[in-house]
């Protein structure tokens, strides 16, 4: 167990001296709740923070980091929040730095095609910023509207259209990094290729805030692709859309945006919530695709080859949205899954597995079979282009509240082990954090846990730094 | 049955942005669409059909590029379309294309209902429905919710008025506008979509309607915009701040009061 001190009245003069008192946040429960969880529904993995700072600046966060060292405090960096992995959550109290007041765009250099943003700059500014000029950045996590890219660089955030634009990774050129111990460093630049050392943005990419702190992030922007079009599938069942995916990515000939899977319980759950009148009720399965391009032939002939693909093999509708209005509607009933179960039942799990996308049909009777041995429904939608599935565990209403803490583990443990034998991982996008910290030596060898430990010290010899994630406990503790 | 559904294409409004100067809608390089409120009345005639049988015909009186509204209607069950497309059509007010739409209504033979929008996105005046029925000299039944019966050249419908709900029987044709509440439209489907393509969509002058030109188009508008502005919305607000548990019961009275003196029950 880890020693950490607690902040007291001179440390936080301290702080206060630093970046001001407005921007600091310290015996305010009421609004300091607001900074102790995520969008992780259980409550056990919350924790209300000592202290919450509102920074404007790497120099600010610099001068944070020498004092948190100086007096062993946990700091813990925080984007919108709205993370599914635990990662923004001060899991040892002490402070949560949160980027709300780091929300600027600081260049868009369109000869370059690259943007130049603060970390708490909400994802979706930066398209509404560069559209007009043909461009766009392609990330484009479920919670575009509200999430920040911060949070989506520590968390190395997937979404909805990574089948042919890639997760975030691939769109980060540099970044200023605050190190644990308090340096500011330059990493990368507004570069196509580089390879002068190791690539350490995207060692930062992904780290789910424990290695640095970015106060600046350079990113590759794309053309805007000039046409799109959704299609919605709808199938008798889920293993018929499941080998649908497989026959567009193998034969279709063709990149699709997206391929969303929803099954019929996500369907109906939430298109009763969103009130939708599609003839949902027909439908065992659906696939969202979405096809986009150049010009308006393209993408006609694109989605055409897939729907008939589709048709030919097992589909019982083929719905082509073909406006903004459409599509809106039709991404409605993707993005509002997991609002809409937690309506139903606040209580649950939400996981997202990954495996190579064709083994995908040979996860779903495992699902259906753990949903009959224990006390829970298990939804599942996602990413089925990318193998990547939000398998959520629900509570029965019969399962007693005190018994769901080890039905839940229980179930986790035989879904995290499905998942590996089937070539698999624990987190696609979501991160580890301390949500699935306890699992990982499930997925991950005992050798290579403890070399990223190790990389972890180089970085911050005090741990100091977004303490309490990724890595288990004890090695041992995780075997389950 | 016949239905008869005349559709306008309008800009894709959620994304639209308006000339500060000229007060218009700055309609270059936006996204053309069926006016969503179009969308309702294809739907109803969708459900008409599915019902009682026969065929939806779509008219649209716009440039060629209307062709794509028509055959996204087709797309999602309509049967055929006609696009009233000519140079002496471009520029109608309500009036004018009232005009040129009942003669391609006429032309196109006996409907039993010709279902239109409430009203376009764009123009925003509702009043192209009720012009086509003076027009055609039909009964109209504007803002309909609900059609509660058809059948041996009667109609039952429930529409909207202000204050509550009228039920009206009439006698059919019948030219009809549609609100919202009458049922979600639904998507065009792909086999739809291969459908519509193959499908023979007619275009019409002025000669196939027997149109006099002096009535159509521009020159047949009474209307003249003369200025568009933007009205100022100016709205006060009072705070009433509660600091203290007894201020609960002030700020309520103020409220209270503030409803009295504006009659808001």
């Amino acid at each position: 167990m880890r020693k950490y001190n607690k902040i007291s009245q001179p440390i936080l003069k301290e702080i206060k001296q630093i970046v001001g008192e407005k921007n600091v946040l310290f015996d305010q429960p009421d609004k300091m709740a607001a900074y102790s969880h995520d969008e992780v529904a259980d409550p056990a993995y919350a924790h209300m923070p000592e202290v919450v700072i509102k920074p404007s600046s790497a120099d600010e966060i610099s001068e944070i980091m020498k004092i948190a060292n100086k007096y062993k405090i946990p700091v813990t960096p925080r984007g919108a929040g709205s993370g599914l992995s635990g990662g923004a959550v001060p899991a040892y109290g002490g402070v949560v730095l949160s980027f709300e007041k780091m929300n600027r765009i600081l260049e868009v250099d369109k000869d370059n095609l690259v943007v130049v943003v603060e970390p708490g700059v909400v994802t979706n500014e930066i398209n509404n910023l560069v559209k007009d000029d043909g461009l766009f950045y392609a990330g484009y996590p479920m919670s575009v509207e509200t999430c920040f890219i911060g949070g989506n660089i520590a968390e190395n955030a997937g979404g909805g259209k990574a089948i042919k634009y890639g997760v975030t990774s691939r769109y980060v050129l540099g970044m200023e990094v605050v190190l644990p111990t308090g340096e500011i460093v330059q990493l990368g630049g507004k570069l196509s290729k580089d390879v002068v050392g190791y690539d350490l943005i995207h060692l930062m990419t992904g780290s789910e805030g424990t290695l640095g702190i970015f106060t600046k992030i350079i990113l590759k922007l794309l053309p805007l692709p000039v046409n799109k079009i959704d299609l919605l599938v709808l199938f008798p069942d889920a293993m018929t859309a499941m080998k649908n995916v497989i026959l567009i990515m193998r034969n279709g000939r063709v990149i699709p945006t997206a391929i969303e899977f929803m099954d019929q319980l996500s369907v109906q759950t939430t298109c009763k919530y969103l009130n939708e009148e599609l003839p949902y009720q027909k439908a065992g399965a659906m696939l969202l695709i979405e096809v986009d391009g150049s010009s308006e032939e393209q993408v006609e002939r694109e989605y055409e080859t897939i729907g008939k693909l589709c048709e030919e093999n097992g589909a019982l509708e083929v719905y082509v949205a073909l406006n903004y209005t459409t599509q809106e509607r039709v991404w409605a009933v993707r993005r509002n899954i997991a609002e809409a179960f937690k309506v139903y039942s606040p209580i649950q799990s939400l996981e997202d597995i990954v495996v190579p996308f064709a083994n995908i049909p040979d996860i779903l009777p495992y699902l259906e079979k753990l949903s009959q041995k224990y006390p829970v429904i298990i939804p599942c939608y996602g990413h089925a282009g990318d193998g990547n599935l939000h398998v959520t565990l629900v509570k029965k209403p019969e399962c007693p509240i005190e018994q769901w803490s080890s039905v839940e583990h229980d179930v986790l443990v035989e879904l995290y082990k499905i998942t590996k034998k089937l070539g698999g991982t624990i987190s696609g996008e979501h991160g580890i954090g301390s949500k699935r910290r306890g699992f990982l030596s499930l997925v991950m060898d005992d050798e290579i846990i403890n070399l990223q430990r190790r990389i972890k010290k180089v970085f911050d010899p005090n741990d100091i730094l977004n303490p309490g994630k990724i890595f288990p406990e004890n090695i041992a503790a995780g075997k389950t | 049955m016949k239905f008869i559904v005349p559709i306008k294409q309008v800009p894709e409004t959620s994304k639209v942005k308006m000339d500060p100067v000229t007060g218009t809608m700055i309609r270059t390089g936006v996204e053309a669409i069926i006016n969503p409120l179009d969308l309702y009345a294809i739907e109803t005639a969708i459900r008409l059909k599915e019902q009682l049988g026969g065929s939806i015909i779509i008219i649209s009186m716009g440039p060629m590029q209307a062709m794509k509204a028509i055959r996204e209607a087709i797309a999602m069950g309509c049967d055929d379309g006609v696009l009233l497309s000519d140079r002496a059509f471009g520029g109608a007010d309500t009036w004018a294309t009232a005009y040129t739409l009942s003669l391609a209504v006429r032309k196109l033979g006996e409907a039993d209902l010709i279902l239109c929008g409430e009203r376009a996105t764009d123009g925003d005046t509702g009043q192209v429905g009720p012009g086509l029925a003076a027009m055609l000299d039909l009964p109209i039944i504007t803002y309909v919710a609900k059609i509660e019966s058809i059948g041996h050249e009667m109609l039952r419908a429930e529409r909207l008025v202000e204050g509550g709900r009228e039920i009206v029987s009439l006698k059919t044709p019948v030219v009809m506008t549609v609100v919202k509440e009458i049922g979600v439209p639904r998507l065009p489907t792909l086999r739809g979509i291969l459908r519509s393509k193959k499908t023979e969509i007619k275009v019409w002058g002025p000669a196939d309607i027997c149109a006099d030109v002096s009535l159509t188009g521009l020159k047949g508008s009474p209307t003249r915009v003369v200025r568009i502005h933007h009205p100022q919305v100016t709205r006060k607000g009072e705070q009433i701040v509660i600091k203290e548990p007894q201020d609960v019961e002030k700020a309520a009275n103020s409220i209270m009061a503030f409803m009295k003196q504006r009659n808001i029950p």
